[in-house]
């Protein structure tokens, strides 16, 4: 009967621990309804085990907002971090690191619930991992958590369940949320779709994520403005990555790799396979470009930095040029020695794929490169001596 | 429009806290407060008392104090306004922070509550998860039994 009536007039009464505030006046049999629970604002009125919240509540008037409930605070037995209202937790707990919120989940229940949920994390998530997982990582990771998934359902952790759903129901569920998920959480690990559980395997090193390598086997000479698919785990502290190529069956492996080594795979785009250019009919002289190269045919191939070049025959006058219009497009590495076999190659505009011989290796498909951001990133890791 | 703002600086608002304290304020120092903003629009008579529900005299005496000087913010540089902020919160109790929080909150005072949030989670920086139960007074309510696996959760993230 009680919750009857409270759910009548959109009121939140929670059982709570105390709060030195009373309601004192409260219009509740005003002649209008309660259609706004404007704020969720003040919160827990706990007066010795039994509690009521109330919430600031506004109704439609022919006066527009008109505010109907005080409170009065009747005793000074303080109050905790815990009675805040849900948006200025949230307001605190948004300024926190990743540590701290690790930190703060291992305080109480009800910290832990907040603490942990997604919405605190997406943030951490997206700027701290967002420039190197791109889709392959994503896709890997489904995959892990679906098997997770698995265990995690075999495991008998979700007890709650069946509260959830019927709480589901309820009008204000998502207030009283929180605190059932830090109760059935606390049996078990993360739940699979958990952004921190993500985060913190990342942060851990236990989650290998595919990504790329510029540079790879930093110094050597044979892969200078190249950038190579690789497994790769975090070392949280060094603040670098390990990285694991595959080749031949054979793993090769480097360590102390910088972040700015590091990136999403900007195209999807399996290592051992040709990818198909979409650009040829829009490479003109001057414009930055990601070509595949690969040693031999058993290998996977690795991206390579290079610029359109003009043609021979081209005068390289900008109002006289007739690279746009030449089936041949020249493809130059200038990080390269003039004299190297490396330095020019060509390739047709309307039915190029991979060629090459065992000798030069094989060139594959082309990106053209439209940002500059990727292009600045490219010029940076230039050699500081020439090529052969 | 443009009388309307003249008048605005020179007028004055009474503001009343929960316990029948009453404030004059300028209406430019009460208009930080987009709560009171919304208020003045409603009020036919300008002149009565504007109920601030939920704060009391102690409280909001700090608030007004915060919104003055912000209100004034224009003979103080950045700087030294970030100072006098610093300074104005680290004056606090953790318990006044708490009620201020909950005027700022209340109020949308969203400079103030931005201070305030910032300065509690200041507070839980760096701090290990006994030490954030001492420092706000927050009781343990796991069994040791969930104790051991929280800490045994991560234990190789975030060690340095």
């Amino acid at each position: 009967m009680l919750f009857f009536l409270i759910s009548c007039f959109s009121f939140i009464f929670v059982v709570k621990s105390l709060l030195p505030i009373k309601l004192t006046k409260m219009r509740l049999l005003s002649p209008f309804f309660w259609v706004e629970l404007s704020k969720s604002l003040v919160c827990y009125i706990r007066k010795r085990g039994l509690v009521f919240g109330v919430f600031e509540a506004t109704y439609l008037s022919p006066v527009r907002k008109i505010h109907t409930v005080e409170f009065v605070r009747v005793e000074d037995e303080g109050i905790s971090v815990l009675d805040l209202p849900d948006l200025a937790l949230d307001m605190i707990l948004d300024r926190l690191s990743p540590a701290d919120l690790c930190s703060l989940a291992g305080v109480c229940r009800e910290l832990r619930g907040k603490c942990r949920s997604n919405h605190m994390w997406e943030k951490h998530m997206k700027s701290k991992w967002g420039r190197v997982i791109g889709n392959a990582a994503l896709v890997k990771w489904h995959e892990h958590m679906a098997l997770n998934k698995r265990r995690f359902s075999l495991g008998g952790s979700n007890n709650g369940g069946i509260i959830w759903n019927i709480f589901s129901l309820w009008p204000f569920s998502s207030l009283i949320r929180p605190k059932l998920i830090g109760r059935s959480e606390l049996k078990g690990s993360l739940p699979p779709d958990s952004i921190m559980g993500w985060y913190l395997s990342l942060e851990s090193g236990k989650f290998w994520f595919p990504a790329q390598v510029y540079n790879r086997e930093n110094g050597h000479d044979g892969f200078v403005l190249s950038c190579y698919d690789a497994e790769l785990s975090y070392n949280s502290k060094s603040d670098t990555f390990q990285a694991r190529y595959t080749l031949h069956g054979r793993k090769t492996v480097e360590e102390n790799i910088s972040w700015s080594r590091i990136r999403a795979p900007p195209v999807d785009n399996p290592a051992y396979e040709l990818h198909v250019s979409d650009c040829l009919d829009d490479l003109k002289p001057g414009d930055h470009l990601e070509i595949q190269w690969r040693r031999n045919r058993e290998y996977p191939y690795g991206w390579w930095y290079g610029v359109v070049g003009h043609l021979d025959s081209c005068t390289r006058n900008e109002y006289h040029c007739i690279c746009h219009d030449s089936d041949t497009v020249t493809l130059e590495f200038n990080q390269y020695a003039p004299d190297s076999r490396w330095r020019r190659m060509n390739v047709n505009r309307k039915n190029h794929r991979e060629e090459g011989n065992e000798g030069d290796g094989f060139y594959g498909g082309i990106r053209k490169i439209y940002s500059e951001e990727e292009i600045t990133i490219w010029k940076s890791l230039w050699p500081t001596k020439v090529l052969n | 429009m443009a009388s309307t703002s003249t008048s605005t600086l020179s007028r004055k608002l009474i503001l009343k806290s929960s316990d029948g304290e009453k404030f004059e304020v300028d209406e430019n120092v009460a208009m930080q407060s987009q709560t009171i903003k919304h208020m003045i629009e409603d009020l036919d008579d300008i002149n009565s008392p504007i109920p601030v529900s939920i704060v009391t005299g102690t409280i909001l005496s700090k608030v007004i104090e915060y919104c003055k000087k912000h209100a004034t913010e224009d003979s103080d540089s950045d700087e030294q306004l970030k100072q006098w902020d610093k300074e104005y919160a680290n004056n606090m109790d953790l318990n006044t922070l708490y009620y201020l929080l909950l005027a700022a909150n209340y109020m949308e005072i969203k400079g103030l509550l931005e201070l305030i949030t910032q300065c509690v989670a200041d507070m839980i920086k760096g701090k290990s998860p006994e030490e954030i139960r001492a420092h706000f007074n927050i009781k343990n309510d796991f069994t040791p039994q969930e104790e051991a696996n929280i800490r045994n959760e991560n234990p190789w993230a975030f060690e340095n």
